[in-house]
């Protein structure tokens, strides 16, 4: 067992969400909106959640809260008990595309976390080969992000968030931008790595395979303004074999969620906005 | 596509042609020597200045003079321009005081103010190094400000999560992801810097590769003014190149596949 198990199991405890009653505005003035609506959940250490809604519904923003990168207008988020304020390494997000620095290599991507922390070179290398084994990339440590296939970019994106040993791991629709082959290899790849670190994982979605494959449990949006419509639990046993997605109960449950993804008659897709607000550079 | 090897023959057969068409204009007496010196001519009358000097001075006086107001004014400009450049692109209210003053500045060929800048500091170096640094300055900061806007919003949030204090997202991510800009800029600036550079030393003084133009166009030496174009072509080159080596090794990332 690995130093970074070790340390994980120790704080298997850890990793508690509650959100009670919460609001998010986005946009300012007469553009401002209720992006996120009354939503209140609760997700137990260590639980691999899945929240599954259209385009638009809120999910982005509902994670950028957990992230700390907004702040809900009202209503209380807690991660084990204390209150989400500013973003933290303890809660470690994973965006589409990945937001390696192409000027550093794989390793000192890795090493980021802990440089930022001022862990020594040696220390912080170390740490990030032993996330690079984890991770299966373990023979690219030298590699420029450039150098590297999406998957592969995605993967050091996940080390790079894992090394702080995150209580909460944030995904935002992390293999959304990947080709179908690979997108299914990132997903048994990511529930591997869960099953060894049992880090509370929120992963954000449109895809209902996706979402059912993965989760334990998954929360269904409804589009603007963003509200928890229903909260599935997915009684597939682990580990999951790819192959459940063309069973019966899997396309039972599939259905049960198109029917409530399908938008009601009258009412249009709204433009697309930044899932947090202000456009980027307009700051 | 034309074949590597025919590709290189156009490549070089083609200045060859220019060369050869010259010289037999010039031969033929199509062109007079006094407008189009031969090839010949001017070879002749560099070597000349290169090791008899021009005016009574060394010729490499008249480049380190040239050289030393190029290079004060774009190191100058270099420091000046990436720091206001990062501080408008950091700070909004920054970007708001600068807006207005430098877009009225900015489109006015810095030419037309080289007979004002005589007025106010008169013939010397001060007013030369001055008309290159405002307008290379510009150069860079607008470059800068391009590149800190480039760094994408998601990767300033993924380093946020990561553990970075504001300092450190400024100084370990959006710095780095400006380089690519900042390069741009000082390449452009340094080209813009040397052909502001001969425009200044036209105008005065006794010194410098705009001076040896100027003065051998004045007296009708008509080789000498190509051996000044030469020379300025020449140290362009050599800075460019020498930029760009630079500017590979520090932004080493930029395409890279």
């Amino acid at each position: 067992m690995s130093g970074h198990e070790r340390r994980a199991h120790g704080h298997a405890e850890q990793g508690r969400i509650d959100a009670e009653g919460v609001f998010i505005r986005l946009g300012q003035g007469a553009e401002a909106f209720e992006a996120v609506q009354d939503v209140s959940f609760t997700v137990p250490a260590g639980e691999f959640v899945c929240v599954l809604g259209p385009s638009g519904c809120g999910k982005s923003t509902l994670l950028g809260a957990l992230a700390g990168h907004i702040a809900p207008a009202h209503g209380a988020l807690t991660l084990d008990g204390a209150a989400i304020s500013g973003p933290h390494p303890d809660r470690g997000i994973v965006f589409q595309h990945h937001t390696l620095f192409p000027w550093k290599n794989v390793r000192d991507n890795i090493a980021f976390g802990p440089k930022m922390r001022g862990i020594p070179k040696a220390e912080r290398h170390r740490q990030a080969d032993e996330i690079l084994e984890l991770i299966g990339l373990g023979g690219f440590a030298g590699r420029y992000p450039k150098q590297l296939s999406g998957g592969m970019q995605q993967r050091v994106e996940i080390a790079r968030v894992l090394v702080n040993h995150p209580r909460l791991l944030l995904m935002d629709e992390p293999f959304g931008a990947l080709d179908a082959l690979t997108r299914m290899m990132m997903q048994e790849l990511l529930l591997d790595i869960w099953t060894r670190l049992r880090t509370t994982i929120v992963f954000i979605t449109h895809d209902i395979d996706e979402a059912l494959f993965l989760a334990d449990r998954v929360l269904v949006m409804s589009p603007r303004p963003g509200r928890i419509v229903e909260d599935i639990t997915v009684p597939f046993e682990r580990p999951r074999r790819a192959e459940i997605v063309a069973e019966p109960p899997f396309g039972r449950l599939k259905r049960h969620c198109l029917d409530l993804l399908r938008p009601r008659p009258g009412t249009d897709t709204l433009p697309r906005l930044s899932p947090l607000g202000a456009p980027p550079h307009a700051r | 596509m034309p074949s590597p090897r025919s590709h290189l023959a156009l490549v070089l057969a083609s200045p060859l042609m220019l060369l050869l068409a010259w010289d037999g204009a010039t031969r033929f007496s199509l062109v007079e020597q006094i407008l189009l010196p031969a090839p010949a001519t001017i070879g002749a009358a560099l070597w000349d200045v290169l090791t008899r000097g021009y005016a009574g001075v060394s010729v490499f006086v008249h480049i380190g003079t040239s050289l030393w107001r190029v290079l004060t004014a774009f190191l100058l400009a270099a420091f000046v321009g990436v720091s206001l450049g990062l501080l408008r692109g950091l700070y909004p209210r920054i970007d708001a005081v600068c807006l207005v003053p430098f877009e009225l500045i900015r489109p006015i060929p810095p030419l037309a103010f080289i007979p004002l800048f005589i007025l106010w500091f008169g013939i010397g170096e001060v007013s030369k190094v001055l008309i290159i640094f405002y307008y290379a300055m510009l150069v860079v900061m607008l470059n800068t400000q391009a590149g800190v806007a480039s760094c994408p919003e998601d990767k300033i949030r993924a380093a946020r999560s990561l553990g970075a204090s504001p300092w450190q997202v400024f100084w370990r991510v959006v710095f780095p992801a400006s380089l690519p800009h900042v390069v741009v800029g000082l390449r452009v600036a340094l080209a813009a810097a040397l052909s502001i550079l001969v425009a200044s030393e036209l105008l005065g003084g006794d010194r410098g590769l705009g001076f040896v133009i100027s003065d051998a166009s004045t007296f009708f030496k008509t080789a000498d003014v190509f051996v000044g174009i030469v020379l300025i072509g020449l140290i362009g080159l050599i800075a460019d190149r020498a930029l760009t080596f630079t500017a590979r090794r520090i932004v080493h990332w930029e395409g890279k596949t």
